[in-house]
């Protein structure tokens, strides 16, 4: 398949002093720019709302920032939503919006940047709020077969206990409620699949397949089945709470959950972490991910019903949870990360002990793609299956290695440094295919550059503090982000004069790349389905939140 | 595909030898807090104090631990000036509180019972640990059991999560869809207790305000021998924690 | 016995004109009345007639009139005529008493059957008289009323715009101008037209008009047959037929073309070489292999039946040019053997189709549709006429123990024995077609796996309510009556076999019974036709168990091979039939015996967990049949007309439009040339119309002058 060229370099990638000027020249009388805090190096207050879908286009368009996402909040009288875009190496943006709680509408951008798509319809199941323009509102997070309209839990009137239950006796649930199915053929159906599925192994989501049979025409997620509301439950909870939260949600990334979390609180009392401290916290992301890309490929060997291949890729990831285990105690990394650095220091010898047995599973997973890389009945089920072309990948603003697959060579760790990646060496790998064999590729790829990573990261170990005391700052506000296996996690956080969580919001990669995982699966034969979710590795879980 | 059956032989076993013997391999658990005897009873209150879901309790000097709550957020290990004893064993599973008989399923279903499992609102761990029961190391297979992709022909129901509002529905769908006999054990924190989301309006905070459940099996995440065990003990093969001497008091 | 037989038929006239009167004087429900009581008397009739023919061992044969110059009109039953006769009765039957059923439900009695008893009975008259006609003139004058009363038939209701009805008609009769020029050029040599003497002229006959009668023939009578590529009437006109009048359109006309076939080409003027047999066996094949394509992706039931019929036209004529190929090569075994398949699988065919187009007719009356897409979960609401529908789709998929697979199993060992052939040509020839037909099979079992699950399991997927509630309890008698048929015929071969073979014989040469049917039960340990060995394997088998309890013949069907491929298959759908019975009643035995404590929870349907299963959310008919559609679509040529995407912004669909559209692979190649050729001729000869006198003049010149050239030349 021969790309001519990637989008990205279809616009000139603008930093953010230059979009500052040209949002000033552009739109001087609408929006008022000024230097960001906390994490935010530009922040743009809009004045009047219509201008919104503009700037967003020429933001995501014209100067190729890619989308983070938006955040609702409800201050006083007002609602206050935040939009973030990432000027590739130099930085977040936002994007001030205040709207009259008397009139809760707003314009949509997603017509502009599809990539809001779901963001929109998000708030305005939780919030109420209406975006204006957007055609597809109504049943998203709370599935209407349970949820009357208009519960909206997340806004501060909302009670986090049972009472929220209450209401919806009081109203009824939509029991009538039915899929909206586009696909107008004679013959036409919708294949239902889950949300319990696979014997329950796969996470709870429900896919309806509309097709005539053979292809699949429109490919519908439905997710939010692990909906547990963590933004709400964290909403008055102090800090060291939230981060359990933060934590758990998703586990399969919980290290670069929680790391980015304790960012966002390191941003907002700015306190610097010791370099120990931010060495192995490198050294720890970078074990995750290749212990989390190592279960990735077994899955993507056992979607093709190649178990040997996927046994083989499973020892190699068993071997590095109890690595993990043994190294700081827990299998999934719990309970590592604390604002100010780590919880707790790790000896030489542990260290040792970890690179060993993480260099034997560096060693056999190569054996296993030299394996795979022969295998031509498995690669006939990966190549040309499940693409998504740059194109589209663009489009949607496709993250993590799903984008990096499809040409999208956006990584946090590079573009948007923290926690001292700027000081390490490390290739970003991407294949511009797009197809399931550029995904699994890039796994491979990514796990490699990982063990170097924590190599690298071993070797700076220089005796020394791990952490330093660092206590929430009474009333604060700060973005918080890290580059997890499966994407950007984004962990958004607003202290109130307590130091309590006032405002908690947390953007997920995999909330990103379900939106777009349709493209995937659309056009392409029932059988691939399996292989294309496995390809894509993404977790509902995380998407819930 | 003849390398792959012959790099299948090479790789050797890795299968442990549970039940037959304990597995003493590292990092197979992440272990437990145990109830541990304090120097002095303030001591022992800071230990309790520093749980941030209650699990510890303290008592006179000593802090006693409710496996049920804990979340493995390791606070009173790492961090606590004077830690918590830890016991790194993996055979938690208990019956659900109040419940003091306990009945595994029919003699007939030692070696084939098949198993569904039901995300319900679970963050991937305890699932993730579930799915790891498949794997050359624990090879559940070899003990006769086995993931089936109905509830139709299922005899244990596997719930991992507090329980979600979204969730409830299939959940129960699924519990009914079994026939009988059938029993459902509730793997990881959040499924015995709610774990860190607890009780609120989208989490019914725990499987059994939604069902009828026959054993908990505690850890966060639950590590698969944990549930290998559980599962041992829904066949009869091997007692809940503590099952055996409260018979012995009640004889 | 000839006086038994020619006082059988002139009771059956004598009923049959009755009914044809009383019909046509009579109002109120008693039209209804007579076309079933005479219907039935005059089928009976047929039967006993054909049945008493079939006994007797000589051809019947009685002159109605005679008329110096004119020749005469005579009736001849010998015993090819004879088991189509029987067949028609066979489904008259049926079809009569069906009646009944059809007009209480459908129409609540109110259906005018007074005209449609006169054309019914006259239909039945003319269809006898083919069958049983001597001579060319008569057989030519009922097949012509046949075909009248069969357009008038068909467009009895009248609805839409009739246009399918006049297709047969015009095909038909283009069928039967050529089939008036091959008797005229087979009675060129020939005393009079009587079939007798036909065939013995037609030894005099040289090769060019033997082929030219074939051809003539063959497409003549093929097209009532439905072969391609004379068959786009077919499906047309069957989905447009009135469901009273299909069961006799579908059983009994479509065998007229067969007998057409085998009295003209394999009685009266056999070819002498082996082109005109491979040309049948090709259509055949490529026929089969059409039809049943079509068959399983339309999802209309009628229409779907039609293909299935053509399909099965296919499979017919196929064994009926293996047939003829195997004689012309000298080896009248395998030629008998090939016809008794073709004339077995003509009788099977006739019981299930009528069979399933009763069935098909009782969906449309309880539901309302015959699409399958919307269509399912019948099995709960008509368990009956489910169960009768279910012996109807084995049968035509050919599994055992029902009768299609007898036949088409014979039809492929047939061509199996190309291996005694010697041009290696043919041979590759024999192997594509052998090819095909199992294909054919194949997608047989598929469509009809697709045509039972699509309207019987599953949920209702369309907005119909049922209508009527009869079927609930049990089925027509019509339907019990076929479907034993189709189990009666599959699990008895040996018993049919010997019967076709009396028609077989005088037309192959050669009396396939002691081979396919071999008298075991009866065999001592000496016997001609079966070697010392293979009779005593055999023996030790239990092949002589039960012989003094069973009436003979044996329930096993033999093919052996020839000198060069000895090999020997054999088949027992019988014993089949009672290993099965006695495996699934064990079964039975020990499950309930097992289970007898345990009491049977009944639970929703498992859907993942979803809150209910919607009718939207099951297979339909074309997702099950479509990847037949994209594996063959090198022939079918889907042709995507309309794809419409509606979309708000780029992102968003509000809609997805698809409608496909497919042009016939007969109607790509060869009508929609032909009609292209003509216009352009036809644009051509318009020139000439320019409007000068002088011109015309000149025309008119030169055709008389053309005219009197030929005349000398002749």
């Amino acid at each position: 398949m021969v790309v001519t060229h990637s989008p990205v370099s279809t616009s000139k990638r603008m930093q953010v002093d230059e979009i500052a000027a040209a949002v000033g020249s552009r739109f001087g009388s609408t929006a008022r720019v000024s230097r960001g805090s906390s994490g935010v190096a530009l922040s743009i207050a809009l004045l009047d709302p219509a201008t919104l879908p503009a700037i967003s286009k020429f933001l995501f368009w014209e100067s190729a920032c890619s989308f983070g996402g938006i955040v609702v909040e409800e201050v006083q009288n007002d609602w206050r939503l935040s939009y973030f875009f990432l000027s590739l190496g130099s930085g977040w943006m936002e994007v001030l919006l205040e709207v009259p709680s008397s009139t809760p509408t707003v314009p949509s951008i997603s017509t502009e940047v599809h990539a809001a798509d779901w963001f929109e319809r998000e708030a305005e199941d939780l919030f109420g709020l209406e975006f204006e323009g957007h055609p597809r509102l109504g049943d998203f997070v709370l599935h209407d077969q349970i949820w009357p309209e208009g519960v909206a839990p997340h806004r501060k009137l909302q009670r986090k206990t049972m009472d929220t239950r209450r209401d919806r006796l009081r109203h009824r649930p939509n029991a009538e409620w039915r899929p909206l199915l586009v696909v107008r053929d004679p013959g036409a159906f919708a294949m239902p699949i889950g949300p319990v599925y696979e014997g329950g192994l796969g996470q709870s989501v429900h896919f309806l397949l509309e097709t005539v049979g053979e292809d699949v025409v429109r490919a519908v997620p439905r997710l939010f089945y692990n909906f547990r509301a963590i933004e709400k439950i964290a909403e008055g909870q102090p800090v060291s709470r939230a981060l359990l939260i933060a934590e758990r949600f998703a586990a399969t990334s919980s290290f670069a959950h929680s790391l980015s979390f304790c960012l966002a609180i390191e941003r907002m009392s700015g306190t610097e972490v010791p370099a120990r401290g931010k060495n192995l916290r490198v050294l720890l992301s970078e074990l995750e991910r290749l212990r989390h890309h190592a279960g990735a490929i077994a899955g993507v060997c056992e979607s093709t019903a190649l178990s040997v291949a996927a046994s083989q890729a499973a020892i190699i990831e068993e071997r590095l949870l109890r690595a993990s285990c043994q190294f700081t105690g827990h299998r999934y990394l719990f309970g590592l990360n604390t604002p100010g650095g780590l919880r707790r220091d790790f000896t030489a010898e542990a260290c040792a002990e970890l690179l060993k047995v993480m260099d034997q599973a560096v060693g056999e997973l190569h054996v296993v793609e030299q394996g795979l890389h022969f295998t031509s009945s498995f690669l006939d089920r990966l190549e040309n299956v499940g693409i998504v072309d740059p194109e589209r990948a663009r489009d949607l603003n496709f993250v993590g290695p799903v984008g990096r697959a499809s040409g999208q060579t956006e990584d946090l760790r590079r573009d948007c440094p923290y926690t001292g990646y700027e000081t390490y060496q490390f290739q970003v790998p991407h294949e511009i295919e797009g197809d399931g064999y550029a995904r699994l590729r890039v796994l491979f790829q990514e796990a490699y550059e990982s063990a170097k990573l924590v190599h690298q990261a071993a070797n700076r170990l220089e005796p020394g503090e791990v952490s330093v005391p660092c206590d929430p700052p009474a009333r604060g506000v700060a973005l918080g982000w890290a580059e997890a296996p499966i994407g950007a996690a984004l962990h958004w956080l607003r202290l109130d004069d307590g130091g309590l969580v006032e405002r908690y919001r947390v953007i997920t990669a995999s909330f990103n790349n379900w939106l777009g995982f349709r493209v995937a699966v659309e056009n392409f034969a029932f059988q691939d389905f399996p292989i294309i979710l496995a390809s894509f590795g993404l977790s509902p879980t995380e998407c819930d939140r | 595909m003849s390398f792959w059956f012959w790099r299948g032989l090479r790789k050797g076993m890795h299968t442990t030898r549970y039940p037959k013997a304990s597995e003493t391999a590292a990092g197979v658990t992440p272990g437990r807090p145990v109830t541990t005897q304090f120097a002095s009873v303030q001591q022992a209150a800071l230990a309790a104090q520093v749980c941030p879901v209650g699990a510890i309790t303290a008592q006179d000097g000593s802090a006693h631990v409710d496996l049920d709550f804990c979340i493995h957020c390791q606070r009173c290990r790492f961090g606590n000036s004077p830690p918590m004893d830890w016991q790194s064993d993996y055979e938690w599973t208990t019956l659900p509180h109040g419940l003091r008989r306990y009945e595994p399923l029919p003699r007939a279903y030692r070696r084939s019972m098949h198993i569904i499992v039901v995300d319900a609102g679970d963050c991937g761990a305890c699932l993730h640990e579930v799915k790891q029961l498949n794997n050359p190391f624990y090879n559940m297979h070899r003990l006769g059991m086995f993931f089936t992709a109905t509830p139709r022909t299922a005899d244990v129901l596997l719930v991992v999560g507090p329980v979600t509002e979204n969730m409830r529905v299939p959940l129960l769908k699924t519990y009914e869809a079994m026939p009988n006999p059938k029993k459902v054990l509730a793997v990881g924190a959040c499924a015995v207790s709610g774990g860190i989301f607890g009780q609120s309006f989208v989490s019914a905070g725990g499987v059994s305000s939604v069902l009828p459940v026959d054993l908990e099996i505690p850890g966060d995440p639950a590590p698969p021998l944990a549930i290998l065990h559980g599962l041992l003990v829904v066949t009869g093969r091997k007692a809940p924690v503590g099952y055996q001497s409260s018979l012995e008091r009640s004889a | 016995m000839n006086a038994w037989i020619g006082g059988t038929l002139v009771l059956f006239f004598a009923v049959c004109g009755c009914g044809l009167i009383l019909s046509a004087i009579l109002r109120g429900r008693y039209p209804m009345r007579v076309l079933v009581g005479f219907g039935a008397i005059c089928s009976v009739l047929m039967m006993i007639a054909a049945g008493i023919a079939l006994i007797d061992g000589r051809t019947f044969t009685a002159t109605l009139w005679h008329l110096d110059g004119l020749g005469s009109l005579s009736i001849q039953i010998d015993h090819l005529s004879a088991i189509f006769l029987f067949t028609a009765g066979l489904i008259y039957l049926p079809a009569s008493a069906f009646v009944k059923n059809l007009v209480e439900s459908r129409y609540q009695g109110k259906y005018p059957l007074c005209r449609y008893g006169v054309m019914y009975f006259a239909l039945m008259a003319s269809v006898v008289l083919i069958l049983t006609a001597g001579d060319a003139p008569l057989f030519l004058i009922s097949w012509e009323c046949m075909s009248i009363l069969c357009y008038l038939l068909v467009n009895y209701e009248r609805r839409g715009d009739g246009r399918a009805a006049y297709i047969m008609l015009t095909m038909s009769e283009a069928g039967f101008l050529a089939v008036v020029v091959a008797f005229a050029i087979a009675a060129r040599m020939a005393p009079d037209w009587s079939f007798v003497s036909l065939s013995a002229a037609a030894a005099h006959l040289s090769n060019g008009a033997i082929w030219a009668v074939f051809a003539l023939g063959f497409f003549g009578f093929g097209v009532k047959a439905g072969l391609v590529p004379v068959n786009f009437w077919l499906p047309r006109c069957y989905t447009a037929t009135p469901p009273v009048f299909i069961p006799v359109l579908a059983g009994v006309t479509l065998n007229l073309g067969f007998y057409g076939i085998l009295r003209l080409n394999a009685d009266i003027a056999v070819p002498r070489g082996i082109g005109p047999g491979l040309l049948a066996l090709f259509v055949g094949s490529v026929t089969a292999l059409v039809g049943i394509l079509y068959a399983t992706t339309e999802n209309d039931l009628k229409t779907m039946l039609a293909h299935s019929s053509i399909e099965n036209a296919g499979i017919i004529v196929a064994g009926i040019g293996a047939s003829l190929v195997f004689r012309a090569s000298g080896y009248s075994l395998a030629a008998a053997i090939a016809l008794t398949a073709a004339l077995y699988h003509i009788i099977n065919h006739s019981v299930y189709k009528t069979l399933l187009f009763q069935g098909a007719g009782e969906i449309e009356v309880a539901t309302g549709t015959r699409d399958m897409d919307s269509l399912g979960g019948l099995a709960k609401l008509l368990p009956a006429l489910s169960v009768v529908f279910l012996v109807g789709c084995l049968s035509i998929a050919a599994i055992p123990p029902f009768n299609g697979f007898v036949s088409e199993w014979l039809t492929l060992q047939s061509l199996l024995r190309s291996a005694s052939l010697m041009s290696p040509a043919v041979k590759i020839l024999f192997a594509i077609c052998g090819a095909a037909l199992a294909l054919t099979a194949a997608l047989a079992v598929t469509c009809f796996v697709k045509v039972y699950a699509m309207s019987f399991l599953g949920i209702r997927r369309g907005e119909w309510k049922l209508r009527s509630s009869k079927g609930i309890k049990r089925p027509h008698f019509a339907l019990v009556y076929l479907a034993s048929a189709c189990f009666l015929l599959g699990i008895l071969p040996t018993y049919v076999i010997p019967v076709l073979n009396r028609a077989v014989e005088p037309l192959a040469g050669a009396s396939a019974t002691a081979s396919l049917v071999p008298p075991f039960f009866t065999a001592t340990s000496r016997n001609q036709q079966l070697p010392t060995s293979f009779l005593h394997d055999f023996h030790n088998l239990g092949a002589q168990a039960g012989s003094s309890v069973l009436p003979g013949r044996g329930m096993v069907v033999l093919v052996r091979g020839g000198q060069q491929n000895p090999v020997i298959f054999a088949m027992s759908t019988f014993y089949g039939f009672l290993a099965l019975a006695a495996f699934l009643l064990i079964t039975w035995i020990v499950a309930a015996r097992a289970t007898r404590k345990r009491k049977v929870a009944r639970n929703e349907l498992w859907a993942g967990g979803i809150p209910r299963l919607l009718p939207e959310m099951s297979y339909t008919a074309t997702g099950f049949s479509n990847p037949v559609r994209v594996v063959f679509q090198a022939i079918f040529r889907p042709d995507i007309v309309e794809d419409t995407r509606k979309t708000v912004a780029v992102h968003f669909r509000t809609a997805i439009l698809r409608r496909r559209e497919e042009e016939h692979p007969v109607d790509r190649l060869f009508f929609h040339p032909i009609g292209n050729a003509t216009g352009w001729f036809a644009t051509l000869l318009a020139r000439m119309h320019h409007g000068r006198l002088n011109a015309y003049v000149a025309y008119s010149l030169i055709f008389l002058l053309v005219i009197l050239a030929l005349f000398r030349v002749i």
